[in-house]
Formats: structure tokens, sequence, C-alpha cells
């Protein structure tokens, strides 16, 4: 099936649900067979599944981060600056405890949980993710598998891009999950294999961004800076804990875990990651992005467990 | 010339420095260290040993100039002196504090070659590995009565004491060797052929029979029956491309005593990658 | 190592199965949902083993190291090592802190992340909270609640030890700074030619790497354990201050807890496949990673 007619004049492509996906993809995914980014020991163990390739399917998202402009957070009345938790996260206040004012002394000091930041990535992430389900949908698939996610920052731009590609299947003698949206999962093959015969049905995959920024006050400039003596930072009575950076990395984490959490709906996250990454501004001040991926799955049958497996040694 | 692999005297008894003294003392008291994996670890424990401690040795050595004729291949044997010397002191420390443990030996020894932005030609040989005892309360220390060493890991000490036989002692041997610079002429005599060359060689030849020889007679001192698990190993270290190391090493090994029937090995064809 | 002979369950039936619980829209679920960064093939071992993950546990700390410590001095850099051990020390507690939250035994699989700075050194611990599925922590009652257990074995590491009759007690960690001895301009001419021996820079080297790992069999005497396994000592120079050497020894503490020594007994076998390249008919920028 090549979009052409019989009399050799293009036709126009059957009416599919295309949502906003770009034409090229509409285009690809009517050419009839099927491409899969499975390799062969995988490809193998989805069909003893009975699962049937149907589709190669991608998502793709560029984001840009921008303090102004309409849509952006500054505009929504989102601000760096404001006291408190301003977008209603995490925050966490410091103050001086030395009794001192001066235009070089940091008397005041905050972790900031950055909302906008953290809705900016989800957005993307989830337009992304949103883009290559459509293209599974369009094709009549059950589910996505083999999911490969990347996401990048196209250096010095301030943006940040998606990326999703997967390998769109349907269950032999399955029917798509209710609401019609079919479900994902980053295993392939034989570990999809080992997971459904556990019991466990793979339902998202599911990730979140943390966003903290330390505003650091005086102690933690100093200590950052390894200052000793003078009261301010290093007291010579032993190893110091940055208590403000410390908290923040602690806080990172944890509020990514509860951002996925909150996605799980009761379900459970298996094979997670965590990345982290972090920016150091000047003065101690740095911002922590904490990213969580993981598959949400879903207990289908009474857990069975494996057998203790026999232990071996390989001659040769 | 002195026979570059004659054991040179080694250091005196109590020459490791207090910190190791303090933490083998604490070994001493019942906790023990070792570097094995879990794997390691329970198949040491099968073939009827317990781990003590993890033993180290270490030297930082210079290694002296020595001139060379540019056009002769021959054995640059200060620096084989020197490197055998280096890597021996190591040993012999980590063997130390082995002894000092009352191990009948160490396995999965390493020996490795840290160079430090530092020191200029000088090196620091490293001897490492997890000291190790007899459950049934035999000795099983080699015919020179100290604990055998062996770069075996886990697994392999296992299946050789499966065969039958008992790990006596890392032996090695090694020779620094110069490879002669081709004179043009030779150089273009030979241009665009395919021709062997004689003196590479010849002197390659040389170099690994020389180091090979000297390791099998570090075993035949042990009374060793044979050598298994022989590696040699060629680097040129910071001397440039015509000098290299040869250096060969292996886990020589004597027949135990006592009956063993071999287990049969269960052939499987695994089909997972 | 290999799995038990399957015993060929349907595997199209048990996809459908799966589908299917998704075709009906579920109920809303009160239970928190567990996270777990194990992989597969580690939660069935640790399942098989009769423990079960809770939940994804984080421990960070940053401590302060105090400026001109890396200026070039003599001996050990016990200022930089105190730091050290203490962020480990106190990123440690935060672990343990966590993993009681969710009534963890204690974590398995531990990630450690260090990073040495030159005004301060962070370390960062990420693992999976366990706990036994039913019956009993095999350190009994009393000291599965006093103290969760912090490893850096993996969740199969784990089982095996289990299964022999050790448990893990504690992360075992000892840390160790040291500046490279200075030569004099004579002593250097000297040996310049010389196959010998420098004594001061083997003493102060062997010095740094005995006290590291003796903190380290100390913390793990502290823990309550009987051994540490999986010992690992890296060292090298600092990339801000190359005259400066770190060494750091880690590995898990482990106490028997059963009566004796349980053997595995393994079976020798002998492969019969080559190691062949899996031909990947379309290798999209790798493997999907491990999820």
């Amino acid at each position: 099936m090549t979009g052409l007619s019989d009399s050799g004049n293009p036709v126009a492509p059957p009416d599919i649900p295309a949502g906003d996906l770009p034409e090229a993809a509409v285009r690809r995914l009517q050419s009839g067979a099927y491409s899969s980014g499975l390799s062969v020991p995988d490809f193998a163990a989805c069909l003893e599944l009975g699962l049937e390739p149907v589709a190669l399917v991608q998502g793709f998202c560029v984001m840009q981060w921008a303090w102004y402009g309409s849509g952006s957070g500054y505009m929504r009345g989102m601000s760096p600056y404001t006291f408190g938790s301003g977008g209603g996260g995490y925050s966490e206040t410091y103050r001086c405890p030395h009794g001192f004012v001066s235009a070089e002394h940091r008397t005041w000091g905050q972790n900031l949980e950055q909302p906008w930041v953290e809705e900016a990535w989800a957005r993307g992430y989830g337009t992304a993710y949103t883009r290559m389900i459509e293209e599974a949908t369009a094709q009549g698939a059950h589910g996505v598998i083999g999911v490969v996610d990347r996401i990048g920052t196209v250096a010095d731009t301030g943006t940040t891009e998606f990326h999703f590609l997967g390998t769109a299947v349907t269950v032999d003698g399955g029917r798509p999950p209710a609401g019609g949206v079919p479900w994902s999962t980053y295993l392939a093959g034989q570990r999809l294999t080992k997971s459904i015969e556990a019991g466990f049905m793979p339902v998202a995959v599911v990730a979140s961004l943390a966003s903290v920024r330390v505003w650091a006050f005086c102690v933690t400039e100093y200590l950052m800076e390894g200052q000793v003596g003078m009261g301010w930072g290093y007291t010579g009575g032993g190893p110091q804990l940055v208590e403000q950076v410390s908290k923040a990395h602690m806080a990172a984490r944890q509020l990514a875990r509860k951002h996925v959490r909150r996605q799980l709906v009761g379900d459970e996250l298996h094979g997670a990651t965590i990345d982290v990454a972090t920016r150091e501004l000047a003065q101690g001040d740095e911002v922590i992005d904490c990213t969580l991926r993981g598959n949400r799955v879903r207990r289908f049958k009474d857990f069975d467990p494996i057998a203790p497996p026999r232990p071996t040694v390989r001659l040769g | 010339m002195t026979d570059p692999s004659a054991r040179v005297p080694g250091p005196e008894a109590h020459d490791l420095p207090k910190d190791a003294a303090h933490r083998l003392e604490e070994l001493e008291h019942g906790l023990f260290t070792s570097d094995l994996s879990v794997n390691e670890f329970l198949l040491v424990k099968e073939a009827g040993f317990h781990p003590l401690g993890f033993v180290m040795g270490s030297s930082i050595y210079h290694i002296g100039i020595q001139t060379r004729k540019w056009g002769e291949s021959q054995e640059l044997t200060k620096l084989t002196e020197a490197m055998y010397t280096a890597r021996e002191l190591a040993m012999t420390r980590m063997e130390e504090e082995a002894e000092e443990l009352g191990a009948d030996g160490v396995v999965g020894v390493r020996l490795d070659v840290n160079y430090y932005e530092w020191g200029n030609d000088s090196a620091e040989f490293i001897a490492f590995g997890t000291a190790v005892k007899a459950e049934d309360g035999n000795s099983y220390r080699n015919a020179l009565g100290k604990p055998f060493t062996s770069d075996l890991s886990g697994q392999d000490f296992w299946t050789l004491m499966q065969t039958g036989h008992v790990p006596q002692g890392l032996v090695m041997g090694t020779c620094v060797f110069h490879i002669a610079h081709r004179k043009l002429t030779q150089a273009l005599g030979s241009m665009g052929q395919n021709v062997e060359l004689p003196n590479f060689t010849q002197a390659l030849y040389e170099a690994r029979e020389l180091a090979m020889t000297r390791m099998q007679d570090e075993a035949g001192r042990l009374n060793a029956s044979g050598i298994v698990g022989v590696r040699l190993e060629e680097k040129s270290h910071q001397w440039g491309s015509h000098t290299i190391e040869f250096l060969a090493l292996g886990t020589a090994v004597t027949r135990g005593t006592g009956e063993v029937t071999l287990p049969k090995p269960t052939t499987i064809i695994s089909l997972d990658n | 190592m290999s799995t038990s002979a399957p015993s060929a369950p349907d595997l199209r039936a048990e996809m459908r199965k799966g589908a299917e619980s998704l075709a009906t829209a579920a109920p809303p679920s009160q239970e928190r949902g567990i996270t777990s960064d194990l992989s597969v093939d580690e939660a069935l071992l640790l399942h098989a083993g009769g423990w079960e993950p809770l939940d994804l546990v984080c421990g960070v700390a940053v401590v302060s190291v105090p400026v001109g410590v890396w200026n070039w001095g003599r001996g050990a850099i016990s200022l930089a090592s105190d730091a050290h051990n203490a962020a480990v020390d106190q990123a440690a507690t935060a672990l343990r802190a966590e993993c009681g939250k969710v009534h963890g035994h204690g974590v398995v699989g531990v990630r450690v992340d260090v990073e040495v700075r030159t005004h301060h050194i962070e370390v960062a611990l990420v693992g999976t909270a366990v706990r036994p599925a039913h019956g009993n922590d095999p350190r009994g009652r009393d000291a599965a609640e006093a103290m969760p257990f912090v490893s850096d074995l993996s969740a199969r590491d784990f089982t095996l030890l289990l299964r022999a009759g050790w448990m893990p007690v504690g992360l075992a960690f000892g840390a160790c700074f040291v500046y490279a001895p200075r030569r004099t301009a004579g002593t250097a001419m000297r040996q310049s030619t010389q196959n010998v021996e420098l004594t001061n820079y083997t003493e102060a080297m062997y010095s740094a790497r005995e006290s590291a790992m003796e903190r380290m069999q100390t913390s793990a005497l502290e823990a309550g354990g009987e051994g540490v396994v999986e010992v690992k000592v890296t060292e090298g120079p600092m990339s801000f201050a190359r005259h400066a050497v770190g060494f750091a020894a880690w590995g898990t503490a482990v106490r028997l807890v059963a009566d004796e020594h349980q053997f595995v007994e393994p079976e020798l076998v002998l492969p019969l496949d080559d190691a062949v390249v899996a031909f990947e008919a379309q290798s999209l920028r790798g493997a999907g990673g491990k999820r």
C-alpha cells in the first residue's frame, strides 16, 4: 500500500486521528510493512508472549525554558524571588545566626523547589510520550514495548529535547486497555517475559523531575568555600556537615519519588533509575535536578516466587 | 652478569609499617576481610578454607638508568633486576602480612604497577590478595614453610582443589629486553617485501624464553609438579617502544595427598546472551 | 547462573490475562505504591529468597573541607580524611532513617557516589529498602528493629549470602588522604641512576593505605560484623591537587546468623556454546537499558 490510487495518482490518506502528529509521521505509519526496534532475541521473545509488532513509533518534543513571555512561570505569578513556597512546593528557610548585617553577609537563605521548571519538564516529557502513544493508537496497537527515551539539552540554547522510541504491539486475543490508550514499558524480550510470568502487567513508563534551588545563606557559603576560623564557617570542632545543601539533595530525590508516586495511583514502580545533575552557580548556590524514571506495573495475579536457582560453576 | 632471577635477600621480618601491624592485630581477633566477591567467598568456603584478611604489600621503587647499544638486541639486566626486586619486595611484604595472620595461603593475588606524576622513573608496585586458612586443621603451606600465594580467582581455586592439586606459590620470571633498531640500509632493503625480520624474531624469542625459564626455575625451587594459569605480559612501561618487559606469571601446584574423584560436569547449552 | 528448568507456563495466556486486567478499569487503590530500582531478575531472586522490596531510599551528605588542607604538607591529611569518613557516616545515617520510615529491615544494592572537591566532599547513597516477606529477620527480632543494614551488595549477592547463612550488617568504609613526600635535591640526584626503593614514599603510601583499611575494619566491627566481603580499594591523586593521594576502602560487613555456614554445593557445568555476538536486526541507540 503506497498511497497511490489505481490510476497512479496519489490519494489522500485515510482518515486516521492524527492528533498533532507531523505529516511525515502520518505518511510513514501508513506504509504498511512494520518496522520494529527489537533485536532478534527480543523479537523472538515477544512472539512467545503472543505479542505482534505493528510499527516502530516515536514521539518528540523540544521545550524552551523561559522566564518571561507568555506561558512562562513568571507570567503566571510564580517567581523565584518569593518568600516561602511561592509555587506551593517544598521550601526551607535558613537564617543567619551571627546577628550581623552587611552587604556581603547573606543573612537569609532558602532551599526552594522550582515547580515552574518541573512543570515545563513534565509538559515536554508528556507531550513527547503522548505523541508516541498516538502513533501507536493510530495503528491499532494495544501496547508499546522496548521504549527508549532520550532527554537532552541542545547545547547553550536553553532548550531540552525529549525523544521517545518504541515498538507498538498487539496482544494476540487481547484488547486495548480501558480508555483506549495503549500501555507501555521500557522492557522487551526476556525481561518482559519474566515480568509477565511473575504476575506484573506493564501500565506505562513514568518519569518525573524534581528541581531544587539552593539559595545559600552565610554559613553555607562559608562552609562551601572552606572558610576556617572567624567563627563564620568551620569552627575547628571536627568535620562540618553542610546542612542546607545536604537537605536540598535529599529533598530533590524525595520529591522526584513523590511526584512519580502520584502518577502510580497505587500501582508499583519497577526498575527505577535516578539521575541527578547539579549546576553550581556562584557562592555556594546550586540547582539540583533529579530525574526518576521507571516502569509502572500492576499485579494481575498472585505472585508465584520462582524456586531458588541452582548455583553452578562454569568450566571454560 | 649476575643472574637476576636469584632471590634477593628479603627485607627484615618486621619491616611492615606500624599501621599494618595494628590492622593485622584487629584481624587476628576474629574479624576477617576479603576482596573476594560473594561468589568467590562461597566457593572458598566450599573448598574447605576460610578467609582471614585482605593482605597487601607495596614498594615504591626508582628504576635506574641503563645505557644500551642502539643497534644491538640485548637484555637490560639492570632494569630486569629492578622490576624483579620491586615486585619481590611487594610480594614478600604481602606474604609477611599473611604469615602474621597465620594463613595457609593467599588467593586472588593481583600485582599492579602504578605511576604517579610526581615520581620520575619511579613506580609503585603493589601486591594484594586475600589470606585464607584451611578449616580442617591441616597445614597447606608450601615446601618452604610459607603461606602459598596464587593469582587464582576463588572459582579457579575451588576447581583446582577439586582436581586434587594444591597451589604452592605465585611464580614469576621477568626480562627487560631492548630490541635493536634496524640500520637504515637494512630497513630500505626489506621495504615493501613480505619477509621475516630475523633480529626482531630472535630478540623476542630470547626474551620470552628467558622470562619463562626463570618462572620455571622458581617453580622448581618450590618442588612443584607444574604451573597452571600461565600469563605472559608484555609492557613497555615508560621506556618507549623498543624496550619491553616480558613478565611470565603463573601458579605453581603440586598434587595433594588423598583420593580425589573428579565430579563430572553437566554439559549445558545456554540460550541466553 | 542458571535458573531452575521452566515448567513451560502458557505465556500467551498469561499475557492475555495481563492485558485483560487493564481493559477493565482498575478500582482506585488506596495502597502506597512501592518504588524500587531492582531489575526484573533481581526482584525475582529477592522474592525467591523470601524478601520483598519496599521503597527506593536515599541518603546524601555534603561535608565541608577547610581551605588550605590540600597545600603541600607532610604525612596524612587528617582533616580531609575525617571529612570523608564523616560524609559517608552521615549519608548512611540518613539512608537508614529513610529505611526506618518505611519499616524496612535494610537497604540493598546501594549505589555509592562520591565526589571529592577542593572545599567539600559529597556522598550520595541510593538503594532499595527491603524486608522479609513472611517470617522473621534472621538477625532476630530486636536486631532488625534497631538498626537497618546498609549494603552495596546487589540483591542477587544478598540472597546468595542469605542462603549460606550470612547477613549483611552494614557498609564498611575507610578513607585516608596523604601528601606525596618530597625528596631533597641531593637525594633526588643520588637516586636518579640507581635501582633503589624510595623508602619515604613507600612508607607514606603504605601508611595511608593501611590507615584506610583499618578504618574500614573498625567501622565493620562497630556495625557488629564478623567479616567484610567484596573489599574494594581505590586510590589516586586528586584532580585538583596532584600531590595529594586519596585511598578509600569499602565493602559489606557481614555476620553469620545461622548456626553454621550452609554449604551451597555448586554444580560444575560445561557450556557448549561459543561466545557469539548477538545479531541485532535494528539497534537503536544501543540496548533499551536496564529497566
